[in-house]
């Protein structure tokens, strides 16, 4: 059964490389928040290490918003959603699929973004560097869970990106405020994770334990 | 003034009778409840007028007595929402439907009038309009959320699946709800001590309590007789869209 789910996740992502690259496009999206954030505030070094952990979540935020608009768009373009529902196998598994190829793109976009960033802003984490990645994996569970989710309930929907937006910003509140925190701790090697990892972990499992059960009702006819 | 009533009458094309019955009750109930909550709503601003103003805050503790029900009635709406988009999802129960497509906007309203009437209190209370405390960071979000759901309503093509996945959105914001309440408070506490925790929730003394219980009852008979009329309106525009497209198949 997994290993359908898996092929779902393979061919979205292959696809990805070979034709529409949302990968490239969501990267450079990431880079030009950078760009912007740096010409809005111009933090020195003391502020940047302030700064950092917010910059990154808003940058992943807004970033991953940009990939979710694109999870269901194959099937859109081509009619193919119905197709995919034809398949003999569980709606939950076909919802994996779909979230495991949006969490490989976004993680694969988070990877190549955080060393930018420092380098960007002249910040010197680099031992602390796999604790960050870390508390970034723990989040993006979560966010790519629940936002598969909605780009299902909004894949049909007129003005898609922007009702994706207005749903999930409120709804990722507490992950952003987790996110957040555990990074500046992480980064300032100061104050307690646990409560932040906690919460971080709660939020992934409610999601992700609800987010198939929503996708069947979604789909079912 | 309550008896102009946009109920469908007569036989309701595309209503099961169980779903039918309900309507036909919310009708009929419609004017009683509106009348209670009116009279409820002049006794409790009686109530409220004559009480005692408050030895710290003055006058303006007044707003109270519309800000504490306005909240209650923002949250309660929520969970009224909830369930009747569980029984939609579980029952497949169109009229549970109708009411969470009614509750929606008020449950909105609400949470406008508490953001709203808390600012105003909080600027000769605090000095500032706003303060991001964890209460009125929660009340904001559930605002932001009801809004989503709102526009998650209207914005499919097909009225049978904007219901479904307005539901569905509904359950994801209900168990989102109690985390954000939770991150929000565990921020301002291990994050920046808060600077009126404490100062804010004073025990309320007798001659304060009743008139307050009073608008509580009123809050919850304003927010229902609200939700009924927008019932009607929903249910007769389902009525009206159900006769048109009858109306070309024929023509």
């Amino acid at each position: 059964m997994l290993r359908a789910a898996y092929r779902i996740a393979w061919k979205d992502v292959v696809g990805d490389f070979r034709r529409r690259s949302t990968l490239s496009a969501m990267l450079f999206f990431a880079i030009a928040v950078l760009v912007v954030f740096q010409a809005a505030f111009e933090p020195d070094r003391q502020e940047a290490t302030r700064l950092l952990p917010g910059l990154l979540w808003v940058t992943v935020l807004f970033t991953s918003l940009v990939g979710l608009g694109r999870v269901f768009q194959a099937e859109e373009e081509d009619d193919a959603f119905e197709g995919l529902l034809l398949s003999p196998m569980p709606r939950g598994i076909l919802y994996l699929g779909k979230w495991w190829g949006n969490l490989a793109l976004t993680l694969l976009v988070e990877i190549l973004l955080l060393p930018c960033m420092l380098v960007l802003f002249n910040v010197d984490a680099w031992d602390r560097l796999h604790g960050i990645l870390g508390i970034l994996l723990l989040g993006t569970l979560g966010l790519t869970g629940l936002g598969v989710l909605l780009a299902a309930l909004t894949r049909a929907a007129r003005a898609r990106e922007t009702l994706l937006a207005l749903l999930l910003l409120p709804l990722v509140v507490p992950l952003l405020i987790a996110g957040v925190q555990a990074t500046g701790i992480v980064l300032t090697q100061r104050g307690d994770l646990g409560p932040w990892l906690q919460l971080l972990v709660i939020f992934d499992v409610v999601y992700l334990a609800m987010a198939p059960w929503g996708f069947g009702w979604l789909v079912e006819e | 003034m309550w008896s102009t009533s946009p109920w469908p009458r007569g036989v309701l094309a595309g209503w099961s009778r169980s779903e039918a019955i309900v309507l036909k009750f919310l009708a009929r109930i419609q004017p009683w409840v509106g009348w209670t909550a009116l009279l409820l709503l002049v006794a409790g601003l009686f109530l409220v007028f004559h009480a005692p103003p408050d030895f710290q805050q003055g006058l303006s503790v007044r707003i109270m007595y519309i800000h504490v029900p306005s909240a209650q009635m923002a949250l309660f709406l929520y969970l009224f929402l909830s369930g009747a988009s569980l029984l939609f999802l579980w029952k497949r129960f169109s009229t549970a439907d109708v009411l969470a497509e009614a509750a929606a906007p008020v449950g909105a309203a609400f949470s406008l009038v508490t953001l709203a009437t808390g600012s105003i209190w909080g600027k000769p209370m605090w000095g500032a309009w706003w303060a991001w405390d964890a209460r009125l960071t929660s009340m904001l979000v559930l605002l932001i959320i009801y809004v989503g759901v709102m526009a998650m309503r209207h914005a499919l093509d097909e009225p049978a699946k904007g219901a479904k996945a307005t539901a569905i959105l509904t359950l994801i914001g209900a168990v989102d709800l109690p985390i954000i309440h939770f991150s929000v408070v565990w921020w301002r506490t291990l994050h920046q001590p808060s600077s009126f925790e404490g100062k804010l929730k004073p025990a309320i003394a007798g001659p304060l309590l009743t008139p307050l219980i009073v608008m509580a009852v009123a809050g919850l008979a304003v927010a229902a007789y609200l939700v009924i009329l927008k019932s009607g309106n929903v249910a007769a525009q389902r009525q009206l869209d159900i006769l048109e497209s009858e109306g070309d198949d024929h023509g």
